[in-house]
């Protein structure tokens, strides 16, 4: 029978006897996390439940701009079942009005960023349709959503700035007093002056504007938090979907001031995460608030609705990028202009993920002598924009690669040719780039020629001409990518592995899967280091009684930073081991060998296992490391066919060979490349977040409008490991989780843009709907005529 | 949801009775678009009457040359039927790419009809085949039933019994999915009787409409080329931020034509 | 207030909800089965899939009170006498899942996919999961789960 453990704080893995049969044959992989999902005895934010518990609803601007004249509740407050109706004041007069924001560094001419004040709800004014003024406290859902329709709102109606170039000109509506020009921050990197020279030196300069659109990353749980407020010790328990805890009680605690030591974060299962889950959002604070001065635990789960307007936005970048070539196709400069859409305030990381993230990656994979980028973050009406998986590194490489792309095409060059001439050489490694990386290693021109092996490059011609005779278009797009994965937050990571006296073997990590399936791949790094079955070890995430430091998922780095923290802490429990198996043994430890769970005297059969020495001795390690950044690199190719009368693309072939480094899960490595081409390929095909141009309104409120990736978008994505090992990690690992995103968007784009060449169209923006490309291929026909 | 009360009546009359006496109430069937309307707060109902489960609503019957099914008959039950697949194949069809499974398994045919969204796919059947909308208090052909986006000439408590289909020599239709909400973009049903042609399309207007110039142009010629000249009047199409109305035109053209090549593929 | 009675994996449950109790709040709240999750509002995420008379349904766009006298079977009830249902062990034999929210409805949309269409092909499965969203896996793996359930289900060794 099954022995599922429901309610209890734990990662408690109860298989049954006899379901699994082969838990982890090697030709499977299933995952140890798999169980309670497929079972439906996970536990989810919204899953959790305490008695007394009352719930919240929040009040919600239907306004993209407006002061508040006056906001009524004696209304809502009389319905049967309300407990309290807080307001902006409320939070006010908490103090919760700051929002933690990570840029720490100077802009141009060393300004530093300008971080508004945020209200936990907002006071006074609204600055986005979803900005919530008010929250309702029921002893039931559905009496809150009633009584949230009695709340009486007065605006008054300010104009609305939705698009970028509006917002930073002159005369637009001002969302923030104290940011004169909607412009909080403007950052620069690399040397103006070099690209100045080298683009009157070129030969050929590249232009395109370029606008990577604003996405809804759409996790697929919905936003749900609790909070317990205990008087006893005047500690707030947080069960909310997260990232990791150490950032969300970094983040809480900024915003209220309760200090970190006050707040016990509670996560079991995150239901995707995508960078949408890492900020601490002002309705957990009002929570807070809320369940104080109460007295009770308070439960809101939002609606999907609610998230399109309240949730986090991703990317959302318009960028002009130039690039100059010699007359050898030689990359001699960069220089971009990109502003970037932070919505209504600024996120915990949006501000980062579009200035610091692409200036670090802003050569590309390319040795280009002069790089320029101005970097300006715009205040728009609009829902505030935040790291979205890659955060800012899939924007950069669309730019460098759709310009590279399109360079070949008006130089009449092979694409992946004019790549090769530009690479930077493997010997070259590590290469300090002009603004300021140092990229580890990389075999670019190996990896390279793989993918176009794999893809059968040179076959493409063949292929077009068969699809032209059924009267379709076939284009062929590659893209060559690098990135820095997350060093992280905070400045180390460390993991506590204990031995229990029954030999199990569990690893604790502050960094929160969200679906990357760390029970099962960091369990293996111990497992491995430790010569025992898989079975023997577990890991517990987001446990807050071990105290430990460390950073949360994003970035790519959970592997590379906690996971490889795993390896030094099994190498350390069998040097603590081996201390107390001399002692046992009566060698000294360095006749002790250790295999397989046990130690054993060296040439004797004396011998003691992990288990029964942990019976006499608590065996117990913290092991920690400083990992920086990681660059796994990689090439994809797509191909695809367009049918002219409907202008529907299907992707014909996707290959993506990566370098993650040494990969210890194929299979996890290999779904994650899965995902993260998909959601790729949404935002190239389908997604985009609409807002009206004149009223603020979103357009893309709910699933029927914003079109999601749905089963077939791809058929099959062929993932192929390059694996060149970093040395920054004790398992030679480079981060996976992003790199989907980052090379998928240009390497789709790339594709349908030559696949409409031959008809003289030019580069279109995404998302590249039917209705865009039958336009285009109608106003080429027209062209032509 | 706004609260309301459920009620789930014993026959068609006593619900007929129950609307009668209740102003605000709303009849229920699969649902499929009244819940999900209802949740979102975009209406508000005293009541919902529950007629899903009656039986006199159920059944698939071909009789006389007529394909008769009841209201409350599921898009999957449509779809898998060998009598409609016999009889229409087109509508076994059309029934098999409403919504998505989870819709059809709760979907019905009244329910869809009534409602008649501009980019539901019954409604093109329905009009293309020229059936006969059966109700409570009388019957109405196809042609005087629907009257724009959502509008109905049914009346206050008049509820739909069964939809009478003609069994035509033979049908197609091809629909274009809206990416998002899995509607038609654009849909168009090709009837061939032996008094004509008749062509119907949804998800392009403000509601269900014949393509009386395609109708024309097929009589003459029944190739999709036949199409290509037949003039299409766009100016009421629906425009929103997924498409223009010259795609959709072009759509409803393009869509047309994958119908009447199914034609020829479909013996009869 | 309604008095729903429902099977529910089996077990007669008796309840007096709201009339506007939605399925999927009656049995996440009411009974506790919150391996049936809800990702939207507008019924297109899938993800409150359940049976109702053996067939698949979003059990967010029905009231409890329409289910009143039927049969439910929710992914906790699809495991039988300890062992896992063919499609369950499908999903993660082929890393069908990763954050695992939409898995539930996942599962139990396949069960009912392949209840009418036993040996599915890939564009049979693909128009079977039209109501269902999965944000991480990219679907490819799931189409894979689905074809090697089918295979499972009919009695065939991997």
């Amino acid at each position: 029978m099954f022995h599922c453990v429901r309610g209890s704080n734990s990662n408690t893995r109860t298989f049954p006897d006899t379901a699994i049969v082969e838990p982890h044959a090697s030709h499977h992989s299933n995952r140890v996390e798999d169980f309670r999902l497929i079972t439906g005895t996970g536990k989810y934010a919204a899953d959790w439940n305490l008695p007394g518990q009352l719930y919240a609803w929040f009040v919600r601007s239907d306004r993209a701009h407006a002061e508040i004249v006056s906001l009524k509740v004696e209304r809502a407050l009389k319905h049967l079942g309300v407990k309290r109706v807080f307001t902006g004041e409320d939070a006010v007069r908490a103090g919760y009005t700051k929002f933690f924001v990570i840029v720490n560094y100077p802009g141009r001419g060393g300004q530093p960023i300008k971080k508004p004040a945020r209200p936990s709800l907002a006071a006074g004014r609204v600055r986005h349709v979803g900005d919530a003024v008010a929250m309702v406290i029921a002893d039931s859902a559905a009496a809150a959503q009633d009584a949230a329709e009695l709340v009486e709102v007065e605006y008054r109606d300010l104009p609305a700035v939705v698009s970028v170039e509006e917002a930073l000109a002159p005369g637009a509506p001002q969302l923030h007093d104290d940011v004169p020009g909607n412009l909080p921050f403007d950052y620069e990197s690399g040397n103006e002056e070099a690209v100045k020279a080298a683009f009157q030196n070129a030969a050929h300069v590249t232009k395109l504007r370029l606008e990577v659109s604003r996405v809804a990353p759409s996790p697929l749980e919905l936003r749900a938090c609790m909070v317990q407020y205990e008087p006893k010790d005047e500690s707030y328990h947080v069960y909310v979907c997260i990232q990791g805890i150490n950032m969300m009680r970094k983040q809480l605690s900024f915003a209220t001031d309760v200090p970190e030591d006050k707040l016990v974060i509670h996560a079991q299962d995150v239901g995707g995460s995508f960078g949408q889950r890492s900020a601490a959002y002002p309705e957990y604070c009002m929570l807070m608030l809320a369940s104080k001065e109460l007295g009770k635990p308070v439960k809101w789960v939002s609606t999907r609705s609610e998230g399109f307007m309240s949730d986090t936005h991703g990317r959302a970048n318009t960028i002009q990028g130039e690039l100059a070539l010699d007359r050898d196709g030689k990359f001699l400069g960069l220089r971009l202009d990109w502003i970037a859409d932070m919505g209504g305030y600024l996120s915990a990381t949006g501000s980062a993920s579009h200035t610091r993230n692409p200036s670090a990656c802003m050569t590309g994979v390319y040795r280009i002598p002069a790089l320029y980028g101005r970097f300006r973050l715009a205040f728009t009406n609009t829902v505030p924009v935040a790291a979205y998986r890659g955060a800012g590194r899939p924007d950069i490489a669309y730019v460098i690669e759709r310009l590279v792309s399109q360079a070949a095409a008006e130089l009449k060059m092979d694409a992946a040719e004019l790549r090769r001439r530009n690479f930077i050489p493997r010997e070259a490694f590590p290469y300090k780039t002009p603004t300021g990386s140092t990229y580890e290693n990389a075999d670019l021109r190996g990896v390279l020629e793989k993918a176009l092996k794999v893809a059968d490059w040179k076959g493409f011609a063949k292929r077009r001409a068969q699809s032209q005779k059924k009267g379709k278009l076939r284009g062929i797009g590659i893209s060559t990518v690098i990135e820095n994965t997350g060093a992280g937050l905070f400045p180390k990571d460390q993991i506590t592995l204990e031995c229990s006296a029954d030999g199990t073997v569990t690893a604790y990590t502050v960094a929160q899967s969200s679906g990357q399936g760390h029970e099962t791949t960091f369990a293996m790094v111990v497992a491995d280091t430790l010569g025992l079955p898989l079975e023997r070890v577990r890991l517990r995430e987001s446990v807050q009684s071990k105290g430990l430091i460390g950073n949360h998922t994003g970035g790519s780095r959970s592997l590379v930073g906690a996971g490889s923290v795993c390896k030094l802490a099994a190498q350390k429990l069998i040097d603590q081991g081996r201390s107390l198996a001399a002692q046992e043994l009566q060698v000294e430890p360095s006749q002790v060998e250790y295999a397989h769970g046990a130690f054993q005297a060296r040439g004797s059969k004396k011998k003691i296992g992990l288990a029964e020495l942990a019976k006499k001795q608590p065996l117990s390690v913290m092991a920690e490391a400083t990992v920086g950044s990681t660059f796994p690199n990689g090439c994809h190719v797509a191909e695809v066919e367009i049918e002219p009368e409907t202008g529907t693309t299907r992707v014909v072939s996707y290959n993506a060979v990566d370098d993650a480094g040494n990969v210890v899960n194929h299979a996890v490595v290999e779904g994650q490349v899965h995902g993260a081409v998909t959601q790729g390929a949404g935002q190239i095909f389908c997604e985009k977040v609409v807002y009206d141009r004149d009223t603020g309104q979103l357009l893309t409120g709910s699933f029927m409008d914003y079109c999601m990736p749905r089963a077939g978008l791809l058929r099959a994505i062929n993932v192929e490991d390059h694996p060149l090992p970093s040395a920054n990690n004790a398992l030679g690992a480079k981060g996976v989780g992003e790199s989907g995103c980052t090379a998928s968007l240009a390497a789709l784009a790339n594709a349908v843009v030559d696949a409409l060449r031959p008809l003289g169209a030019q580069h279109l923006d995404m998302p590249l709907t039917p209705a865009k490309l039958w336009h285009a291929i109608q106003s080429a026909k027209k062209g032509k005529n | 949801m706004y609260a309301l009360n459920y009620v789930r009546p014993k026959s068609l009359a006593e619900a007929a009775k129950f609307l009668a006496s209740h102003p605000e109430a709303k009849l229920l069937a699969g649902g499929m678009t009244l819940v999900p309307t209802l949740k979102q707060r975009l209406a508000r109902h005293s009541h919902l009457v529950d007629i899903a489960q009656l039986r006199e609503l159920r059944g698939i019957e071909v009789k006389d040359g007529k394909l008769a099914i009841g209201a409350a008959t599921r898009h999957h039950d449509v779809a898998i039927s060998a009598a409609v697949k016999k009889a229409i194949p087109a509508l076994a069809e059309l029934a098999g790419l409403i919504g998505d499974p989870q819709v059809r398994n709760l979907g019905t045919l009244g329910g869809s009809v009534a409602n008649n969204d501009p980019a539901a796919d019954y409604p093109a059947a329905v009009l293309g085949l020229s059936a006969t909308v059966v109700t409570t208090k009388r019957e109405i052909a196809a042609d005087d039933f629907f009257r724009g986006m959502f509008a109905t000439a049914l009346e206050e408590g008049e509820i739909i019994k069964r939809i009478v289909f003609p069994v035509p020599k033979r049908a197609a239709y091809a629909k274009f999915h809206h990416p998002a909400s899995g509607y038609a973009m654009a849909g168009v049903f090709v009837v061939v009787t032996a008094q004509g042609v008749r062509v119907a399309v949804t998800g392009a207007g403000p509601g269900v409409f014949r393509w009386k110039a395609a109708e024309t142009a097929l009589a003459k010629s029944l190739k999709p080329a036949a199409l290509d000249g037949a003039a299409l009047k766009v100016d009421d199409f629906n425009e929103d931020i997924h498409v223009d109305r010259a795609y959709r035109a072009n759509l409803v053209r393009v869509m047309a034509k994958r119908a009447v090549a199914k034609l020829a593929a479909r013996g009869r | 207030m309604a008095k729903v009675e429902i099977k529910v994996n089996g077990v007669r449950h008796a309840r007096n909800v709201e009339d506007r109790t939605l399925l999927a709040n009656f049995l996440r709240e009411e009974l506790g089965l919150t391996g049936t999750h809800v990702g939207c509002d507008t019924s297109q995420c899938g993800c409150c899939t359940v049976h109702v008379n053996g067939r698949a349904v979003k059990s967010c766009s029905m009231l409890a009170i329409q289910a009143n006298g039927a049969e439910v079977l929710t992914i906790e009830g699809l495991a039988k006498n300890g062992k896992l249902h063919p499609v369950q062990r499908a999903f993660s034999e082929c890393h069908g899942l990763q954050c695992g929210f939409c898995t539930p409805g996942m599962i139990m949309a396949t069960v009912g996919l392949l209840k009418d269409q036993p040996n599915p092909t890939e564009e049979e499965i693909i128009h079977g999961l039209e109501g269902n969203l999965c944000r991480c896996t990219g679907y490819i793996n799931i189409v894979k789960a689905v074809k090697r359930s089918a295979k499972l289900l009919r009695g065939g060794k991997r």
